[in-house]
């Protein structure tokens, strides 16, 4: 098997800081995030044919993250992320969506760990791919926890856009190709409000 | 303006046919309403007369200012003129109202956008129907209570300005001040365009109180049984739908 090449890149935000990052990737990346305590994380990353490896550390108490992660696949993809809760009261909420192209492999492997020690912890995840052609796809949503005190949810859905809500775009006269463009936008775009992100991901529709 | 003739429909890929031989005509102007008990094939019909997917004509013809929409598409049947407030609209998660209603809309005008006009007509619409401002930003359906959702469908009407409205039990979940004001929404809207046709669906008169009716007709079994004006509506709110059957079947045998 191919060994992959990946660029490293280690992200410390410190103390009682909040920082919101913007990421258009064409590269495959490790990034290690690493919180310390009070501080919060939000990210909106897209990444475009590639393969990214994350992991994500609560490393002080009340740390936070907020991770969007949107991918295109025109060929076979893989995302891992990790979140290790190593703090009480952290919390992280991960939003994982990937677009299948093409008739490829696109695999999620998404983990939330709370060991033992931490305490009254949120962690939850939220995934879906879809497949626009037959692709083979693959979530898996993983929770491990070690400790009674903590909330935490998972979702997974694999599939295609739903014909009742194309049917309902295409009752108020948006063409299926015109609707098809509104689901992959809003899709992708995974709640960022960021109007270049719009623009960004817009070129990249384009091209699909 | 829309004429069914002699239709047919079944469940896609099955043998269950729901509509039997139903004709109906309903002129410029006109309101009518069709009324029948559950499962006889009101929605199918609505849907049916939208291009739903999962329904299938399989006789007779539907036309539209005498143009057969058959064969049409459902965005092509929306850019005719043809709206359809659903009973339970649909949840669209991640797009916007106001993102869907600008789409919509430059899609069924095929033009640019008019945004100071367009921005104009929603706050318009939305305090005509007690709506909050920050509806239009939230995505379509998403956490709407029912009520909500039935007003966003007006809402839509209003905007997207169509000429036949099918208002599939528009009724149904909504409260006695949430009716009011969606039907006070519609009377103005057909104030406006006198030439809009409404067929409404419902089980209850109810509605049609407040929307008056030229016609009235039971359904029931795939086809219209009676037709009659709003009198018939109230009869068969005290009386139940079965004395309409027994009355038929006692015209029959005579």
């Amino acid at each position: 098997m191919n060994k992959i090449e990946r660029k490293e890149k280690f992200i410390t935000i410190s103390k009682n800081q909040e920082i919101e990052l913007h990421l258009f990737d064409k590269e495959n990346k490790n990034i290690i995030y690493s919180l310390e305590k009070n501080s919060k994380l939000i990210v909106y990353q897209y990444g475009f044919d590639i393969n990214n490896n994350i992991e994500i550390q609560l490393n002080g108490e009340n740390s936070e993250v907020e991770y969007h992660y949107s991918l295109i696949g025109h060929q076979n993809t893989q995302y891992n992320i990790l979140v290790l809760h190593n703090a009480n009261n952290t919390k992280s909420n991960i939003y994982n969506h990937g677009l299948n192209v093409l008739n490829n492999k696109m695999d999620f492997n998404i983990v939330g760990k709370v060991p033992k020690k931490s305490k009254n912890c949120i962690c939850n995840q939220e995934n879906q791919i879809i497949n626009l052609k037959n692709g083979n796809s693959t979530i898996l949503p993983n929770l491990l926890i070690d400790q009674y005190e903590v909330v935490s949810n998972h979702s997974a859905y694999i599939g295609k856009f739903k014909d009742d809500i194309l049917f309902y775009l295409m009752s108020r006269g948006i063409s299926k190709k015109r609707g098809y463009e509104l689901l992959i936008k809003s899709f992708l775009i995974n709640n960022s409000n960021k109007q270049e992100d719009l623009i960004n991901l817009e070129k990249e529709i384009s091209k699909i | 303006m829309l004429e069914l003739k002699n239709i047919y429909v079944k469940v896609k890929d099955t043998d269950k046919e729901i509509i039997k031989n139903l004709s109906l005509k309903i002129g410029k102007g006109e309101v009518h309403a069709i009324m029948g008990p559950n499962g006889t094939g009101k929605s199918t019909l609505s849907k049916t007369l939208m291009g739903y997917y999962k329904y299938e004509l399989t006789k007779g013809d539907i036309l539209f200012n005498g143009k057969s929409i058959k064969n049409l598409e459902v965005d092509e049947r929306a850019k005719c003129g043809i709206f359809l407030a659903m009973q339970d609209p649909t949840v669209i998660n991640g797009v916007t109202n106001s993102e869907f209603l600008k789409t919509a809309k430059r899609e069924l005008t095929n033009e640019p956008l008019d945004y100071f006009d367009f921005i104009k007509s929603i706050e318009k619409s939305l305090d005509s129907l007690n709506f909050d401002y920050s509806m239009i930003h939230r995505h379509v359906n998403k956490n709407f209570s029912g009520g909500e959702k039935k007003k966003n469908e007006i809402l839509q009407i209003q905007i997207l300005k169509p000429k036949f409205i099918i208002l599939d039990e528009i009724d149904s979940g909504l409260d006695v001040d949430s009716l009011k004001i969606v039907c006070k929404n519609i009377s103005s809207y057909l104030k406006e365009n006198k030439d809009t046709s409404i067929l409404i669906i419902t089980h209850y008169p109810r509605i049609l109180e407040y929307i008056k009716p030229d016609y009235v007709h039971i359904m029931n079994n795939g086809k219209i049984e009676k037709t009659g004006d709003i009198t018939l509506a109230l009869e068969t709110e005290k009386s139940g739908y079965n004395s309409i059957n027994k009355m038929n079947g006692k015209e029959k045998n005579e």
